[in-house]
Order: structure tokens, then C-alpha cells, then sequence
């Protein structure tokens, strides 16, 4: 027996079936972030709140999501429902357990943006006539969301690889797919490195991307950079040359 | 134009303010001092309701402002606040800083804020600045743009609480020299400061604050004259 199929690396490394478990991997990571933003925002806000009403069921919920496991509540989710009479695809309880999961996550991230903005800044946006409402949209999320960068996209990456944990409901991600191969030929070493390879792919274009984000949410904060290069642009140059 | 009628608040159960009482008339300039700790801070505040007091009233340009007839974001609107920290939002650039809330609140067109905001950061001597950052300008400079932000917004009345006290020493002239004018131009001023130069200057009066009570309300010729309590003469022996 071979210790190592080279042929059967190759074969696996550009086999469309695989590939599209990776696409399937990307877009679940993709979908799952973004309803978890959504909802981990949501549950900082409620948290932070003054009113129990609020902050009481974002304190359960934060605590029920992040002290159970996501396998457990994907199978709740993906058996249980039915029981109710709910019927959904694969996929939607894929999605739903992930979102939920991660919102968990992402609402103390986001919690802990909100609380590092200092309240100097609040209290001047105040001073200023800016409502609740204006004082979040405008200054507190923008400048929380810088600081939330680095953790968020730690949530990204470790995303990418819990997307792994949907092969136990069947859903036919990067994992799910390999494992089906292998009961083909068992290259079991072969397939799972081409897995890996295809995890640290996308991991690394991550960390490429989040650098990029990074820089440019930091350029207010470099001493020497200006939002518009050197200089004034011209209509501002004029309007001030008039009002001289 | 702004009438501190017995106003009083507490912390837990210490008094910050007690029973303080004072009227200021349009374009007058008054500076509030006192010892660290003495409630001014806590009283300026309270003019544009950042912060909350329990008992008593003020009124700011015929808006009483503990009532629920008069939205906190009009009164914030006539008066304009500045900081000692200036407060800048960090990751506009000085320009949107004093463009934001005539645009957001205010709700005025682009074109004509973003000339007047010209036009004031021109006053404040910093329009080359106007794309940069708040991180990349002086203590000064950001106080300046801080003043003309306050400004943007029209108000009828300026508080300024403690604005010079986190600069370095060679940029406190500046930002004076900028509130001079100001007050010059007819502003009128409500201005928490140690700053006793520009108190004798400037200020037409003088309230001096001591444990939360307005001890002295006297023309700033007077107080400087020592026609004032012996507190405040104390105080001002030790700071001049």
C-alpha cells in the first residue's frame, strides 16, 4: 500500500466537487457574519441598556449561546424543529445555527467597542444637539468599530473553520464533501491535506484582507495623513482664499 | 438670556451645587472661579443640561430646561459648548467636525455649511487645516477648531469649561486671544477658568464659586479690586 498518492493529492486538490464545498464554506462564513453582526449589535445595545426588560433577556441569551456548544445547538435546531411542525432546509439550519451562535460572540466584541469609545466624545456630540440616535450612527459605531477590528476579524477566521461543524446535519460544506469522498477510496491523508490547504487558503486571504481593512480604519489616528492628500482640495482652497 | 434660579444637585448625598442663583445678560461675559472641586464645572453643565440637577431652575433664551416642553437638542443648539479636552471627533477630519451637526441637527444644506465652517476655521486661523485629522493638530489648534465647531451651530450663548487647562503653557495665548474676540464681537459668554489674566481682561463679571455656592456676583473690577468675600480674596492670593 502507498504511504502517499500524489495522483490522488492532485485529483482532489482541482476536483470541482470539492471546490464548490469550499465556495459552499466561504458563503456560509460570509452569510453567518453578517446576520451575527446584525443580531450581536442588536444584543450590545440591549445590554448596555438601562432597562432590565432589555438587558435581562440579552444577558440570557448571550449566556445560553456561548455555554452550550454549536454542535449541540445545531442539532436542536435541525432535529427539534420539525418536532414543532417547522420545516427547513439543510442549509437554513446551517445558517441560523451558526448566526446565532456567533452573535453571541460578536455581541460582547461589540459591547466592549462601545464601552472603550471615550465619553468625552459622546458628551460633546451631546453638547452639540445630536440625538441617541445620531450620537450612535455617527460617533460612537464609527469609532468602536475601529477598535473592534482586530477581535472581529479573529471571529472571521474562526469562522471559516467552525463552518466544519455543519457536516454533523449533513450540510455539504469543504468537511462534509471530503468526508464523502473518502468512503469512495480512502485517501483519508490525501483528501484532509487537500482540505487543510483549501482552510489555510482562505484563512490567509482573510488575514490579507482584514490588514487592508485595518490600515485604513487607522488613517485618522496617523499623525501625518489627511483625508485629502496634500493641500486643500481647489474648492476649498478658493472658499478660503475668499473668505481671506 | 441665562437665569440660575436656586439651582441645586447632589451626588449620593453630597451637595455640588447649593441654592445657586445668578442672571446673565445678553453679551455679557461671565467667568465662574473657584478651587478645585467648588461645583463650577457641575454648574456650567448644567446650562446645557449634560448634566442633571434636582432642584431649582434655569432658563437659556426663554427655554426653562428641565421642562418637557423644550427639546434638550434646541437649548444644546443655542448653546454652544467647549471643553477642556477638546473633544474632537477623532476620526473626522476638522472640517467634518464642525460641518457635522449644523448638517446632521440642524439640517442646513451642504454648500452653504461647509462655506460658513470655511469661514470660521478662517476666523480660527486654521482653514489649511481643514483636511486633517484632529491627532495631527496642537492642543491649541484643536481647541480652536473646537470653538469654531461650537460656533457652526449659531448658538446665542458659548460656555466654556476650563478650556485652556489641558494646554501647554505656550499655546493657553491663543486660544484666549480667539475668546477675546469673541467676546469683543458681543457674545455672550459663560466661562469656567483659572485663567485670572484673562478674567481682569475680558469678563464684565465675575461669579466666584466655593463648595457648590456662588459666593461672590460682582463686576469683575470689583472682585479684582478685592470688593469681595474674604474667601475669594484668599483664593485670589493664592492664584494670582
Amino acid at each position: 500500500m502507498q504511504v502517499w498518492n500524489w495522483h490522488g493529492f492532485f485529483t482532489y486538490l482541482t476536483s470541482p466537487y470539492i471546490f464548490r464545498g469550499a465556495l459552499v464554506t466561504l458563503w456560509m462564513t460570509f452569510a453567518a457574519m453578517v446576520f451575527g453582526c446584525l443580531l450581536g449589535l442588536a444584543l450590545a445595545v440591549m445590554k448596555r441598556s438601562r432597562h432590565r426588560a432589555l438587558s435581562v433577556p440579552a444577558r440570557f441569551y448571550v449566556w445560553l449561546f456561548r455555554g452550550t456548544p454549536l454542535l449541540v445547538q445545531l442539532v436542536v435546531i435541525y432535529a427539534g424543529l420539525p418536532k414543532l411542525d417547522i420545516r427547513l432546509s439543510v442549509t437554513a439550519c446551517a445558517v441560523i445555527g451558526l448566526s446565532l451562535n456567533e452573535a453571541a460572540y460578536l455581541a460582547e466584541i461589540i459591547r466592549a467597542g462601545l464601552n472603550a469609545v471615550p465619553p468625552g466624545q459622546i458628551a460633546a456630540a451631546r453638547a452639540l444637539g445630536m440625538d441617541e440616535w445620531q450620537i450612535s450612527s455617527r460617533i460612537a459605531f464609527p469609532q468602536a468599530f475601529r477598535l473592534i477590528i482586530p477581535p472581529l476579524g479573529n471571529s472571521v477566521n474562526g469562522l471559516l473553520k467552525t463552518t466544519s461543524v455543519t457536516s454533523v446535519i449533513s450540510m455539504e460544506e469543504l468537511m462534509q464533501r471530503s468526508q464523502i469522498l473518502v468512503q469512495d477510496q480512502f485517501m483519508v491523508l490525501e483528501l484532509f491535506s487537500v482540505a487543510a490547504l483549501y482552510y489555510l487558503f482562505m484563512t490567509t486571504a482573510w488575514d490579507f484582507l482584514q490588514r487592508r481593512i485595518e490600515r485604513r480604519a487607522e488613517r485618522p489616528y496617523r499623525r501625518l495623513s489627511s483625508a485629502g492628500g496634500a493641500g486643500l482640495p481647489p474648492d476649498l482652497a478658493a472658499a478660503s482664499r475668499d473668505a481671506r | 438670556m441665562i437665569v440660575l434660579d436656586n439651582v441645586t444637585k447632589s451626588y449620593g448625598g453630597f451637595r455640588v451645587l447649593n441654592g445657586c442663583s445668578a442672571t446673565i445678560r445678553r453679551g455679557e461675559v461671565v467667568v465662574i472661579c473657584g478651587p478645585s472641586g467648588s461645583g463650577k464645572s457641575t454648574l456650567i453643565k448644567c446650562v446645557n443640561a449634560l448634566e442633571p440637577f434636582e432642584g431649582g431652575q434655569i432658563v437659556v433664551d426663554g427655554m426653562a430646561v428641565r421642562s418637557s416642553d423644550v427639546s434638550l437638542q434646541a437649548l444644546r443648539a443655542k448653546a454652544g459648548m467647549v471643553f477642556q479636552s477638546f473633544e474632537l471627533f477623532s476620526h473626522l477630519t476638522i472640517l467634518d467636525n464642525v460641518m457635522l451637526s449644523p448638517r446632521l441637527v440642524q439640517k442646513r444644506p451642504a454648500q452653504s455649511v461647509r462655506e460658513e465652517s470655511m469661514r470660521l476655521l478662517e476666523r480660527v486661523g486654521l482653514a489649511q487645516h481643514a483636511m486633517k485629522y484632529p491627532i495631527a493638530l496642537s492642543g491649541g489648534q484643536q481647541q480652536r477648531v473646537a470653538i469654531a465647531r461650537a460656533l457652526a451651530m449659531r448658538p446665542s450663548i458659548m460656555l466654556f469649561d476650563e478650556p485652556t487647562s489641558a494646554l501647554d503653557p505656550e499655546m493657553v495665548g491663543e486660544v484666549l486671544a480667539v475668546m477675546g474676540e469673541l467676546a469683543r464681537e458681543g457674545m455672550t459668554m459663560m466661562c469656567v477658568t483659572h485663567e485670572m489674566g484673562f478674567a481682569r481682561q475680558v469678563a464684565d463679571r465675575i461669579l466666584f464659586v466655593d463648595r457648590g455656592e456662588i459666593v461672590d456676583d460682582c463686576s469683575s473690577r470689583d472682585f479684582f479690586a478685592g470688593r469681595c468675600s474674604p474667601r475669594a480674596q484668599a483664593f485670589l492670593s493664592s492664584a494670582c
